[in-house]
Formats: structure tokens, C-alpha cells, sequence
């Protein structure tokens, strides 16, 4: 909010609870929408394991549902749960109650990106209950397949409403990252410069950058797919014979796609790993009780990441046809892209040594978060590696790779950062017995399931299959593992309603937090009422004097320093 | 300390997980040795980073555990051991990435030598080409694809007419020579891989790419799509047979050039349209059902379909199923076959024929 | 920074609408190299809307003028001149294209033809866009509204108008010579 703006108060049920212009409101909206769809989600992925764990039990699975679900699985987690909740749930509730102001600096703006999310979920949602059902182009959407019959939903309109509904997201969140970058840049309390700004805000602002600059390259291809499919034309079609015709495309070409997919698509992935790398930056030296390692590496490090994830897209298409001298330069700077990063866990993981570490359930998916994260980064420089990607591209190695990397790092990171925010919520605390059990089942069974995808993906099995049967290069011993992985995704899949469970009850019953329960430094937690209320900061806004990781200050009695404690008051 | 143990075993696990692994590379047909070295090299460089700093996060868990009254240290920065972790990363990336580059630097320069042979996919079946005595590929045109002409060759080029063409998922291939593959789509993008080549590329409808490799095993290898190509993407099976070389000429002569195929009736063709327009994917000729039913004994047989009507499968079904198949869909199979709505009353008569005679 | 909260808003937001025509624009030039590329004749309509959005930016400029005076009349009268002038040149955009249609340039018929409207649709989207802050700002003014916003919003719509004519400039050199 700028200098002089009134606080916008809302005047009947409506604009409190529905229409709020309250960044924690919209927050926990953004946040209930987006681990509603993030179930349904989960739901197809259960779907999708019992034809892969169990086929022919289901007989309502046939190759078409099956490629259904697989595509809206993808695309529902990657979008529409993990990008909606990192910033449009985490953002919103920590940016402004982190910088000490009382707001997003255009709440009205900010309450429109909500509901236009929400508008795209319902057309996503939409999709379902079309004559041609949802799309099953992949998650990718390439053309010409995407848009030809032989794809579920590509002759009906299940794919124009999936590209319709990415329209809206974009737009939505065009929206809500307009509002962040200029927050960040102009809302922070006196005494915050940039480099006291908490590392999760770095990160945050920085994924909003992302995706500002990302999206525009998904807009343009999904317009332009629109057009091949509705008008007919041919951006992406070349010449097809199809249905024993020649059809009326020609000229275009399919790899043009991928190019705007994955210019998107790769920045995509850091938009929401950033968010995750905040959390983990904020809950470790919180839970560790000790300052952030080299907070000024770290800051560049995310800003080098941010650079170079705008020059490696093309890590995504080594066999797809392009120009192969192009695998040279961009197996270079993937594999650069692995410097910064490593520094990061270096950091984290430095920030644990001579620290006082308290084994809460917040730290615990810190420690989940640095394992998981570490063999999904790694098996990254496998596929990076351009040459090393032929054999491994689209086998069960990529699955593998991007669940680790992108679905089981981000969510203990993100299930960490509800266990840890809550308290601020709702001024309660979660159930810590709960919280373990549900911590321990989702570490070990997520890693039991994409651990061993990796070495079938060594062996050759394909991705995207249906079914294995007619491969002789494929074992027996291959659909034991897929039972067995579908046995885990079962109880994985059922432990997340403890959560769910967790959440409800610690809501209404759940032991009273008192305003700063973790000992936490940063802003949001140095309200006056606790939880936060409208307009944050009372008569008063805070003014900050020091970073926000002076944890085990030298000659402080506590272990801990708030930010917005002066050098006189420290006892 | 629950922690400490879980992860410790786990990383243990992790690491001896790859000795005791039933799931490897499959043996190595082709010369591509190199990629299964570079990951090797990967596999050693990030095992070591793996258990190093997962064995370092270990060791901090348990040893700085919460003590009241303790407090952390306090350590903002130590630039000196950040530039050196960067160093020692770096000097990994580039053990990884260097013998990567050089693999791939032998894998995209196509050899000058060798056989040459097309592979052309389509929905959801596979076919191949080679160029004939004259050694030179015929044009090819998307426009002049048909059920007769499935390479959409040029028959006015003379370079076409010795062109031998295999319309069937099963290529033979010499051993110990290089095989230098040209690659086309006639719909959508598919990907040829071999697991045992340890070989793939892309196919691109509109373009041309390439691949080669060369086989040092005789023997009997799959081909299997590689990319997301459709409801029959995981149908789309292909097999390389490895042959001496006097057995693949021997294999290789009894192909029909282009010029062969030009004069083959419409009879007995039924059999040829059903390959080539990509029916094998989906109805099988053995008796199995796949994702369509089977054509063995289904002529004259009756059928549930999903409306719950009962048809007897005859002539005019089977051509109505043809060129709308939406109209009868059989019931326990999903609505996704493509219409072939412009075949010729000839066409349909061939494939109505050939699925009579598959059954008694 | 020195930066007002709209004046961040507007830059990112321009910016992030120039990365939207840079792709189109790549994507453009990358297909033009194809055979099978046959140029567009650029009707002579396209003239007389360029026309249009320069006074439309005039206007602008003259409300903004008149927002530095604090001249309530100046203001409303650069307005409606930078709305109304917006509107006709959208007017003219679709007049163009069923001139086009109607002599035969089809969408779907040639590549050149798809982009053509492809570009010049989706410029005359974001000009609409702006019709939307117009309105919101116009409305304020005619109610008479002098909070210390108004300067700036009207400055911020104007800085908007200029872009949207500078990218149409562009687009529209893009489509000239090529």
C-alpha cells in the first residue's frame, strides 16, 4: 500500500468473506481451492496406478481414460495446485505480513486474481463433463496429436477448454504478480532494504518474475493452437495423412510448440521450486534455532538460478528434432544451472552444523526436503547431460527425476510450511502426534515409490504407456514393482487426509499458539493480535533493524531476535 | 533420533540398491557403449555427492540436537568455503558434462558409411524404406499419401520406382555395419527407440531427422514409440532383427521395390491396406483382443455393442464400422478409432474380404 | 526507488505484454521463411487507423496536459478524444478484416493470412483492455473525483495509450515489410 492509502474495510458479509480484499483471506481462498484440485489430482494419479499396478481390474480404464487421466493429473498438480498455492497461497499471506505493511499494494487487483483462478479451475472442471471428456494430449499438449482425433478430447472440447482455462490462469496470474512485484518494491517497512528482506520473499518475488516474463510463451502457443484446431490454420500443423486422407494443414511445425512450451515450461519449474527453497530457507533456521548460512550467496544464487532457467528450455526437446548442434549449448547451461543450486543445499545444509536443532515436525520436512531434493537434482545432471538423455528420455528415469524434483521436494517443503504457519493462521497449532505420522508415511512411501522408477527407467520401459504387456524387453518382475508402487501411492494417497483431518480439528480444538509459538524472527509473526487482523499492524507499522536470521545472537538472553527489536532493547 | 536411523538406512539403501537392482541397462546391441560409460561416470559422481552431504546432514541432526539453555553459532558467512564448494561443484559438473558432450558430439555426426534405411511411423504402426540398388531415396510428397501409395512416393521420380519397401512393424538390419537412419512422420510425432541400441529420435510430421547406430549383436530387438503419439502410443511395436549379412541381402531380396507394389491388384489387398493404414495396431489377426477387437472367427459371429444392441458382424458392418466406427462401437472397448471416411468402395471390400478369410 | 506503486504496475505489466508480442513477432519470423509464405496486401485502411490511435494517444497527451493544470475540462475533453478515438480505431480493425475476408484472404488459407490476424487481433485486445481503465478513470473524472490519485492515473493511462501505439507501429512496420 502506498503512503497515504486508506485501508479498504469491508462492509457487509460479501466483501469480508467472499469478495475480500484482505491478502489473508484471499490467501486461505487461493489455499482451499487449490488443495481441493490438488486431491482431485491425486485422485488420477490413483487411477492411473491401479491400470499400471493392477490392469484389467478396473475394466473402466481403457487406454483413453488412462491417457486422460494422466494428462490432467499433470497439468491440474503442476498449475493448478502447486503454482496457485506457493504464490497465490503462500505469496499472498507472507508478503505483505513479512514486509510490515498492511497489504498487497492493489487489493482490489488482488481479490479479482483469486477469483479469476477460480474461474479457471471451473473451466478446467468443465472439461470433465464434456461429451469428449478431457483432454489426454499429455500434459505437454504437443501438437498435431493434441488437436487430432486419436487423443481423447481433441475432437471434442476437451482440449479447448483445457487451453481456454490456461488462458484465464495466465491472466489471473498476470494479475496477482503485477501485485507482488510492486509490493515487494515498494511496500516494505522503514529500516527493510532489500537484503533484510526474509529469503522466502526473495524467492517469491523472483518466481513471480518467472512467471511474468514465462507465461506470455504458453499464452502465445495456446492461442495459436486454438486457431489450428478451431480456424483450421497451421502454425504447429505440417502435412498429415490421417484416416486414410491427406487433412487441410500443411506448412506448420510441431517442434515451434515445444520451443514456446518449454521457454515457458522450464521457468515453470522454478516458479515452483523457488517458493519451496523459501520455505525451507525460513523453516530451517527457525526450527534450527540458528542464522541462515551465507544469506548473501544465497540471494545471488536464486537471482543466478532465475537468470540462467530463461537459457536451458531446450534441455526438454534433445531428441525432438531440432537442430542437434543446439544440445550442446544447452546441456552446457543446464548443467551450469546445477552451481547455484548445489549452493543453496550447501547452504541449508551448513546452517544445520553447530546449530540446536529441534526435531519438529516443520524441521522434520526440512530434512525430507534436502534428501528428496537431493536425488531429484541429481538425477537431473543425468538428463541434462545431453547424450546421457537419449537412452533416458521418456523412459520411467523422467518420471521419476520430475516427481522427486517437482511434486515430493515442493510438497514436504509446502507441507512443512503449513505445519509451520498455521499457528499464524489460526492462532493454534497443529496436532503434533498427527503431524508425525503423517510426516513419516509421506517421506518413506513417496521415496519408495519414485526411487525405484529410476532403474526401471535405466532398464528402457517407456513413459506414457498404458500398458507393458506386448514388451518382451520388460520383465515380469517390472509389474511386480508397478504393484507394489501402486500399493504405496494407495496409503500415501489415503495419509493425506490425516492431514486434511489435522487441519480440521487443530482448527476448532487445537492447543492455542500464543503469538509466537516457533520463536521465529521474522515479521509475521511480531503482530499485535495473534492471528494477524485487518490491516496487520494496528495504529503502528513496524520498523525493522536487522535482518530476519539473528538466531543465537552473541549477548542476547533469548535465541532469538526479532526483526523489528532495536540494538537498545535486546535483554 | 528417528530420524537419524530412517535416513541412514535409507541412504544406505540407496546406495546398495544399485549392486543388488534387478532393473539395468538391457544388454548392449549396438556400438553406443559410450552413453552407458557417461552414466556410469554420473552414477559414481552423484553417489559420492549423495552420500556425502546426506551423511554431513545425518551427522548434524545427531550431533547438534536441541539442548536447553544452548545456544547455535553464530555464523552469517564464510565466503572462502562458499568459493570453494563452488570450485569443487563445478570441477563435478564438468566431469559429468565433458565425456557427455563427446558422446553426443559422435552421436549427431551421421556417419558417411553405412546402410541406409528409412523408418516412417504413422498411427500406430511402424514401416520402412530403403533406397534400392540406386542407393538414392525417391521423393516423397505428403500430398500424394494414400492407401495404395503409404510412402506418399513419387512414382514420375525415377528414383522411387527400385526403392524396396517394408509395409509391415519388422525390418531386418546387418550386423556389424552402420545403419544410418532417415526418419518421417505421416501424422503426428512419434520417437523410434530401441532400449538395446540404446538409440532414439523423434519423428516430426513435416521433417526429416536422423539416427544411427551400429548393431554388434545378432538378434531379435524391439522397437517401442517414445513419443506421446495417441491412444495407441503404447501399442506401437516394432522389431530389428540383426542378421548376418548374407542373411539380410537374402531377407532384403524378397521385398517388393516400389515399382512391384504399383502393379499389385486390389486383390489379396486387403491384408496390405490393413498394415498400412495402421489397422494391426488396434485388431489383432490371432485371436487376442487388444484395444479393438480381434479379427480372427469374427466374421459372421454376433456382437454386443455398447448400446446394447446385437449385430452380426457382415460385410456392411464391418464397412460402416470402417468409415464411421462411432456409429456401432462394441461394447468393453473405448470409442476411440479413427474414421477413415474417404476409402474407396474397392478398399472396403479388400478389408472385409481379408477379415472373412480370418475366419472359418 | 522513486517509482509510484501505478507506475511499477504499468511498466511490469508493459512489459510483460512486449514479451508477449516478441514471441508472436519470433514466431512470425521464423514461419516467413517457409515456401509456402505469400505476403498479405496490407489494406490501405490500416493507414486511416494508425490515423486514429495517434490522435487517440493526442488526446491523452492533452488530458494529461490538462491533469498537470488541474484543469477539469482540459481532462474530460482529452479523454473522450483518447477513448473515443481508441474505438475507432478497434472499429476500423475489424472493418479491415472483412475487407480482407472478402476479397479472398482467408484465415485459414495461407500462413501469412493466419498471423495477419493473429497480430492485429491481439493488439486490438490489449487496446481494449485499456478501454477498461479508461472507463474507470473517466468515470472518476466525470464525478468530479480530485483525489491525489487522478494525475497520476490519468499519466499512467496516458503512458498506456503511447505504448499501445508504439507497439501497433511496430506490428504494423512488421507487416509492411515482410
Amino acid at each position: 500500500m502506498y503512503e497515504g492509502q486508506a485501508l479498504y474495510h469491508p462492509k457487509g458479509w460479501w466483501t469480508r468473506y467472499v469478495f475480500s480484499q484482505d491478502h489473508k483471506v484471499i490467501a486461505l481462498q487461493y489455499t482451499c481451492v487449490a488443495l481441493a484440485i490438488g486431491l482431485t489430482g491425486m485422485f488420477l494419479s490413483l487411477l492411473m496406478r491401479m491400470q499400471l499396478g493392477f490392469p484389467g481390474l478396473f475394466e473402466s480404464i481403457d487406454a483413453g481414460n488412462y491417457y486422460q487421466d494422466v494428462t490432467m493429473h499433470g497439468m491440474i498438480m503442476v498449475i493448478y495446485l502447486l503454482t496457485a498455492l506457493f504464490l497465490g497461497g503462500f505469496g499472498n499471506y507472507l508478503i505483505p505480513l513479512m514486509l510490515g505493511s498492511r497489504d498487497m499494494a492493489f487489493p482490489f487487483v488482488n481479490m479479482l486474481s483469486f477469483w479469476v483462478y477460480f474461474l479457471s479451475v471451473i473451466i478446467l472442471v468443465c472439461s470433465f463433463f464434456v461429451e469428449s471428456g478431457p483432454t489426454g494430449a499429455g500434459w505437454t499438449l504437443y501438437p498435431p496429436q493434441s488437436i487430432l482425433p486419436g487423443t481423447p478430447g481433441a475432437d471434442g472440447a476437451g482440449i479447448l477448454l483445457m487451453l481456454g482455462s490456461l488462458a484465464v490462469f495466465i491472466i489471473a496470474f498476470t494479475m496477482g504478480g503485477l501485485n507482488y512485484i510492486t509490493t515487494v518494491l515498494q511496500s516494505r517497512a522503514k529500516g527493510m532494504n532489500m537484503m533484510r528482506m526474509p529469503l522466502i520473499i526473495w524467492c517469491l518475488f523472483l518466481a513471480t518474475f518467472l512467471g511474468l516474463l514465462a507465461f506470455p510463451a504458453l499464452l502465445v502457443g495456446a492461442i495459436m493452437l486454438i486457431f489450428d484446431r478451431v480456424l483450421e490454420t497451421s502454425f504447429f500443423m505440417p502435412e498429415i495423412f490421417k484416416g486414410g486422407e491427406v487433412l487441410n494443414y500443411g506448412g506448420g511445425s510441431p517442434v515451434l510448440f515445444q520451443h514456446l512450451f518449454w521457454f515457458f515450461g522450464h521457468p515453470e519449474v522454478y516458479i515452483i521450486a523457488l517458493p519451496a527453497f523459501g520455505i525451507i530457507s525460513e523453516l530451517i533456521s527457525c526450527h534450527a534455532r540458528k542464522n541462515i548460512f551465507g544469506y548473501n550467496m544465497m540471494v545471488w544464487a536464486l537471482i543466478a538460478i532465475a537468470g540462467i532457467a530463461f537459457i536451458v528450455w531446450a534441455h526438454h526437446m534433445y531428441v525432438a528434432g531440432m537442430n542437434p548442434y543446439l544440445g550442446f549449448f544447452f546441456a552446457t547451461t543446464t548443467l551450469i544451472i546445477a552451481v547455484p543450486t548445489a549452493i543453496k543445499v550447501y547452504n541449508w545444509v551448513i546452517t544445520l552444523w553447530n546449530a540446536n536443532i529441534k526435531m519438529t515436525v516443520p524441521m522434520l520436512y526440512c530434512l525430507a526436503f534436502l534428501i528428496t531434493f537431493l536425488i531429484g537434482g541429481l538425477t537431473g545432471l543425468f538428463l541434462g547431460n545431453v547424450a546421457v538423455d537419449v537412452p533416458l528420455s521418456d523412459t520411467y528415469f523422467v518420471v521419476g527425476h520430475f516427481h522427486m524434483v517437482m511434486a515430493v521436494s515442493p510438497v514436504l517443503a509446502l507441507y512443512g510450511g503449513l505445519y509451520h504457519w498455521f499457528p499464524s493462521v489460526t492462532g493454534r497449532m497443529l496436532d503434533d502426534r498427527l503431524g508425525k505420522i503423517h510426516f513419516w508415511i509421506t517421506f518413506v512411501g513417496t521415496y519408495l515409490i519414485y526411487f525405484p522408477m529410476h532403474y526401471i527407467g535405466f532398464l528402457g520401459v517407456p513413459r506414457r504407456y498404458y500398458s507393458n504387456e506386448q514388451y518382451d524387453f520388460i520383465p515380469q518382475s517390472v509389474n511386480d514393482l508397478n504393484q507394489f508402487i501402486t500399493i504405496c501411492a494407495l496409503i500415501v494417497g489415503a495419509a493425506q487426509f490425516i492431514l486434511l483431518y489435522n487441519f480440521v480439528v487443530s482448527a476448532v480444538r487445537g492447543k492455542e499458539a500464543g503469538s509466537n509459538p516457533w520463536g521465529a524472527c521474522t515479521l509475521e509473526w511480531q503482530t499485535l493480535e495473534s492471528p494477524p487482523g485487518h490491516g496487520n499492524w494496528g495504529d503502528k507499522l513496524p520498523v525493522v533493524y536487522r535482518w530476519p536470521y539473528d538466531y543465537g545472537l552473541p549477548g542476547a538472553t533469548d535465541d532469538f531476535v526479532p526483526q523489528n527489536v532495536p540494538d537498545e532493547q535486546i535483554t | 533420533m528417528a530420524f537419524v536411523i530412517v535416513a541412514t538406512i535409507i541412504v544406505i539403501g540407496t546406495v546398495l540398491w544399485n549392486a543388488v537392482t534387478p532393473w539395468w541397462f538391457t544388454p548392449l546391441a549396438s556400438n553406443w557403449g559410450s552413453l552407458d560409460q557417461t552414466i556410469i561416470i554420473s552414477l559414481w559422481v552423484t553417489g559420492v555427492a549423495f552420500v556425502l552431504v546426506s551423511g554431513f546432514i545425518i551427522y548434524c541432526v545427531y550431533k547438534f540436537r536441541y539442548r536447553e539453555g544452548h545456544k547455535s553459532e553464530y555464523e552469517p558467512e564464510n565466503t572462502k568455503l562458499e568459493l570453494w564448494l563452488t570450485v569443487i561443484t563445478t570441477i563435478g559438473v564438468v566431469v559429468l558434462l565433458a565425456p557427455g558432450l563427446i558422446a553426443w558430439n559422435d552421436y549427431v555426426a551421421l556417419p558417411d558409411e553405412g546402410i541406409e534405411v528409412e523408418g516412417v511411423g504413422q498411427q500406430w504402426v511402424w514401416s520402412y524404406r530403403f533406397p534400392g540398388e540406386d542407393g538414392v531415396y525417391g521423393n516423397t510428397s505428403g500430398r500424394l499419401f494414400s492407401s495404395k501409395n503409404t510412402f506418399g512416393l513419387d512414382p514420375n521420380d525415377p528414383n522411387s520406382l527400385d526403392d524396396i519397401l517394408i509395409r509391415s512393424a519388422e525390418v531386418h538390419l546387418p550386423i556389424n555395419e552402420n545403419v544410418i537412419m532417415q526418419l518421417r512422420s505421416k501424422d503426428v510425432l512419434h520417437d523410434f527407440y530401441i532400449p538395446q541400441f540404446r538409440a532414439k529420435m523423434d519423428l516430426v510430421p513435416g521433417q526429416h531427422t536422423n539416427l544411427w547406430f551400429e548393431p554388434t549383436l545378432l538378434g531379435t530387438y524391439e522397437v517401442a514409440c517414445a513419443e506421446y503419439c495417441g491412444t495407441g502410443h503404447y501399442a506401437m511395436r516394432g522389431l530389428i532383427t540383426v542378421d548376418t549379412k548374407e542373411d539380410f541381402q537374402t531377407w532384403l531380396d524378397q521385398q517388393p521395390t516400389f515399382a512391384q507394389t504399383l502393379n499389385e491388384g486390389v486383390e489379396g489387398s486387403g491384408k496390405q491396406i490393413a498394415q498400412t493404414l495402421g489397422c494391426v495396431a488396434c485388431h489383432s489377426d490371432n485371436g487376442v483382443n487388444g484395444i479393438g477387437p480381434t479379427w480372427k472367427d469374427s466374421f459372421g459371429s454376433t456382437r454386443e455393442l455398447a448400446s446394447g444392441e446385437i449385430v452380426t458382424v457382415d460385410e456392411a458392418y464391418i464397412k460402416e464400422s470402417v468409415v464411421n466406427p462411432i456409429a456401432k462401437i462394441a461394447s468393453g472397448y473405448a470409442p476411440i478409432m479413427p474414421a477413415y471416411a474417404t476409402l474407396s468402395d474397392e478398399e472396403l471390400d479388400a478389408i472385409a474380404d481379408y477379415i472373412k478369410t480370418l475366419s472359418n | 526507488m522513486g517509482l509510484t506503486h501505478g507506475q511499477v504496475f504499468v511498466y511490469t505489466l508493459m512489459t510483460v505484454i512486449s514479451i508477449l508480442f516478441l514471441f508472436v513477432t519470433n514466431a512470425y519470423l521464423f514461419r516467413m521463411n517457409f515456401e509456402d509464405w505469400r505476403s498479405v496486401p496490407i489494406p490501405s485502411l490500416l493507414w486511416v487507423n494508425t490515423g486514429s490511435l495517434v490522435l487517440a494517444s493526442a488526446g491523452m497527451a492533452w488530458a494529461i496536459n490538462g491533469a498537470k493544470k488541474s484543469d477539469l475540462q482540459t481532462i474530460k475533453v482529452g479523454l473522450a478524444i483518447g477513448g473515443l478515438f481508441a474505438i475507432v480505431f478497434v472499429s476500423g480493425q475489424t472493418w479491415a478484416w472483412q475487407q480482407l475476408t472478402t476479397s479472398g484472404f482467408f484465415i485459414a488459407a495461407n500462413p501469412a493470412n493466419t498471423f495477419f490476424y493473429l497480430i492485429t487481433a491481439l493488439h486490438a485486445l490489449h487496446v481494449l483492455g485499456g478501454m477498461a481503465a479508461w472507463f474507470y478513470v473517466t468515470l472518476k473524472t466525470f464525478k468530479q473525483d480530485t483525489s491525489i490519485l487522478q494525475p497520476e492515473s490519468i499519466g499512467l493511462l496516458g503512458t498506456y495509450w503511447h505504448y499501445m501505439l508504439l507497439v501497433w507501429v511496430m506490428l504494423f512496420g512488421l507487416l509492411l515489410l515482410t
